[in-house]
């Protein structure tokens, strides 16, 4: 199965049963370009953490191609996320409290 | 004339309480509401700047006459400066936000009481009461005094959405309370921690007390305080986590109300921030969780808008990945990186209230927002089309129009600033944010429209037009000639990046 059917066939699955309207050139070309766009930002927002360490840089970039090549298509998976379900966006909420505190609290106190 | 400045609260507070005396009295709600709103861009254009205390109780340094009868405990001390009443600064880049805001809500405002076929009053009182609460936002220097604001506009966000007469809003409305139920507490935690420690609610105090060493900076209390006001920040702008939220919140609005709504979230994020910089800026973290939480909300906003096929919604989405590129403007830390984020800020307001009325426009003839039922709209509607267009150009950073210039002063800020990565990213977004534009445009107007599509209203309201044209206007003069705005922003961003270039 190649990326463009594997990415309908997810289309298809988010859609779910209670969606009658069909997988179009147009969504599924927006979903491509979604998925892209994703990939590449991170990759690029990865090159900064050459301001921390070279090597970390050079190591964080090839986890996340290769994390993100073997877990392909994200942005399926991203849109399932971000419902708009009150249980997933208090699990987020509760998500970034913690790394906002951890962040401000340990991270200026031991950095 | 300092009392102006207070009156760009009370002004429309007064309107809002006014207007929803007015029941079932349709012309006179129109007429009033106008007359009224028109007060809220004229003000900032007639006050002077400079500060103004609430109920005349100015520091001591200020009033010899009450200095001279204290003990020295008093008047050699730091106390001598504090600013014991609330007090509201009023400066030149709180005009430009002032004005431009004022503008949007009169627009938003003359746009709601004449799309609307009965114009309400308890609809009116909500959008004054919400502006009424992000100008005091805006300019207060008391951050107590700016979480009661930030909860009356949350309040007047949910009231407006509440009062839109469209499908599932209640439920959205009712969401976005119980998170902010949650959040708002959390903000209000973080500034009583400030106060325990800090002894003060004043910004420019608290700034005093942790640079001339009346408490230790890295105490844990501050960090803890930072963080959750930091959480606040992202709730009231709609950064991520709150980009969902914020989005539906938008989209289950009347086109009037999420323009409206969405330049509340451009302005509390924009005076939420300066305050966090104002306050956090000498703690490492600050500068990149602004950074990164900006970033995300650029990513997750931008390639989540071309997703939707709800224009309301798709809008709402692009319109949180604009707010990354205020945040990146804000998380350089440079005078020119500041200046090209709040230069945005001002930007992103105007044309995101462009594209919510325009796109309106399609939903008031249709009443069908879903973008696979849309179609050959160009041909019922040219000019607003046209308008439509002019509005994702500007959006999309396309030369001669406003964001042209606010974004490609952001990729130059971020190339100077030693991040060129960031700049890479702006220009990979906005070339997205276009393609959105693009999708959603061919959707609406420009591929046939389908046989089952039925047009409600053929006659499309004047002012809607008119508000389009007053803001496209504005665009275009921001384009042509930044300076215009960026001459009013620049003190502020200098102050704020600490003589950093």
């Amino acid at each position: 199965m190649n990326l463009y059917d594997l990415i309908v066939k997810k289309i298809k699955d988010i859609q779910g049963v209670g969606d009658e309207s069909p997988v179009t050139n147009i969504s599924t070309s927006s979903m491509l370009t979604a998925e892209i766009t994703l990939i590449s930002s991170i990759l690029v927002a990865l090159i900064m953490l050459r301001l921390v360490n070279k090597v970390l840089m050079i190591v964080a970039v090839l986890v996340v191609l290769f994390t993100v090549l073997t877990a392909m298509p994200l942005m399926p998976k991203f849109k399932k996320e971000q419902n708009d379900s009150l249980a997933s966006m208090m699990f987020y909420i509760v998500i970034a409290l913690a790394i906002v505190i951890t962040l401000f609290y340990w991270g200026n106190l031991n950095v | 004339m300092n009392f102006l400045i207070a009156l760009m609260v009370i002004v429309p507070i007064l309107c809002a309480l006014f207007l929803n005396l007015l029941h079932k009295k349709d012309r006179t709600i129109k007429v009033v509401t106008v007359l009224l709103a028109l007060t809220l861009p004229a003000l900032p254009l007639l006050a002077n700047y400079g500060l103004h205390y609430f109920g005349g109780y100015v520091p001591l340094v200020e009033n010899p006459t009450l200095a001279n009868n204290l003990p020295p405990l008093i008047t050699d001390t730091a106390l001598n400066t504090f600013h014991p009443a609330i007090t509201y600064s009023f400066q030149s880049a709180q005009q430009l936000f002032v004005f431009i805001f004022g503008l949007v809500a009169l627009l938003a405002i003359f746009v709601s009481v004449f799309e609307t076929r009965r114009p309400s009053g308890v609809y009116a009182y909500m959008m004054f009461m919400g502006v009424a609460a992000v100008t005091a936002v805006i300019l207060t220097d008391d951050i107590f005094n700016l979480y009661v604001f930030f909860e009356i506009a949350a309040l007047a966000t949910v009231g407006i959405v509440l009062v839109s007469n469209v499908k599932g809003n209640y439920e959205t409305a009712l969401k976005y309370m119980i998170i902010g139920s949650i959040v708002a507490p959390l903000l209000l935690l973080g500034i009583a921690l400030l106060l325990g420690v800090t002894g003060n609610v004043n910004i420019t105090d608290i700034i005093y007390s942790i640079k001339n060493g009346l408490v230790d900076p890295q105490n844990p209390v501050i960090l803890m305080a930072c963080a959750l006001i930091v959480f606040g920040w992202l709730y009231g702008s709609g950064l991520p986590p709150f980009h969902t939220i914020k989005s539906a919140i938008y989209s289950k609005a009347l086109p009037s109300g999420a323009a409206l709504m969405q330049a509340f979230s451009v302005f509390i994020f924009v005076a939420m921030g300066i305050i966090i910089l104002r306050i956090f800026s000498y703690l490492p973290f600050s500068q990149w969780v602004i950074l990164g939480v900006s970033l995300m909300a650029m990513i997750l906003g931008i390639t989540m808008a071309i997703l939707q096929t709800d224009l309301k919604r798709m809008i709402g989405f692009l319109a949180v990945g604009e707010l990354g590129y205020i945040g990146i403007g804000l998380g350089l830390s440079t005078a020119y990186g500041i200046t090209a984020g709040l230069f945005q800020a001002v930007n992103e307001a105007m044309i995101t209230a462009i594209l919510f009325l325009g796109f309106g426009v399609v939903l008031y003839q249709t009443g069908i927002s879903d973008t696979r039922k849309l179609g050959g709209m160009m041909v019922k509607t040219p000019l607003v089309a046209f308008l439509v267009l002019l509005g994702g150009f500007a959006m999309a950073g396309v030369p001669l129009l406003n964001a042209f210039q606010s974004k490609l002063m952001l990729i130059q800020g971020s190339i100077k600033a030693g991040l060129p990565e960031l700049g890479v990213i702006m220009i990979l977004l906005s070339i997205v944010t276009f393609m959105t534009f693009m999708k959603a445009f061919h959707a609406v107007y420009l591929r046939p429209m389908p046989d089952e599509l039925v047009i409600k209203h053929e006659k499309i309201p004047k002012a809607t037009i008119i508000a389009m044209l007053v803001l496209l206007g504005v665009c275009l003069i921001f384009g042509l000639f930044p300076q215009v705005a960026t001459s009013y922003l620049q003190p502020l961003a200098t102050s704020l990046a600490g003589g950093i270039l």
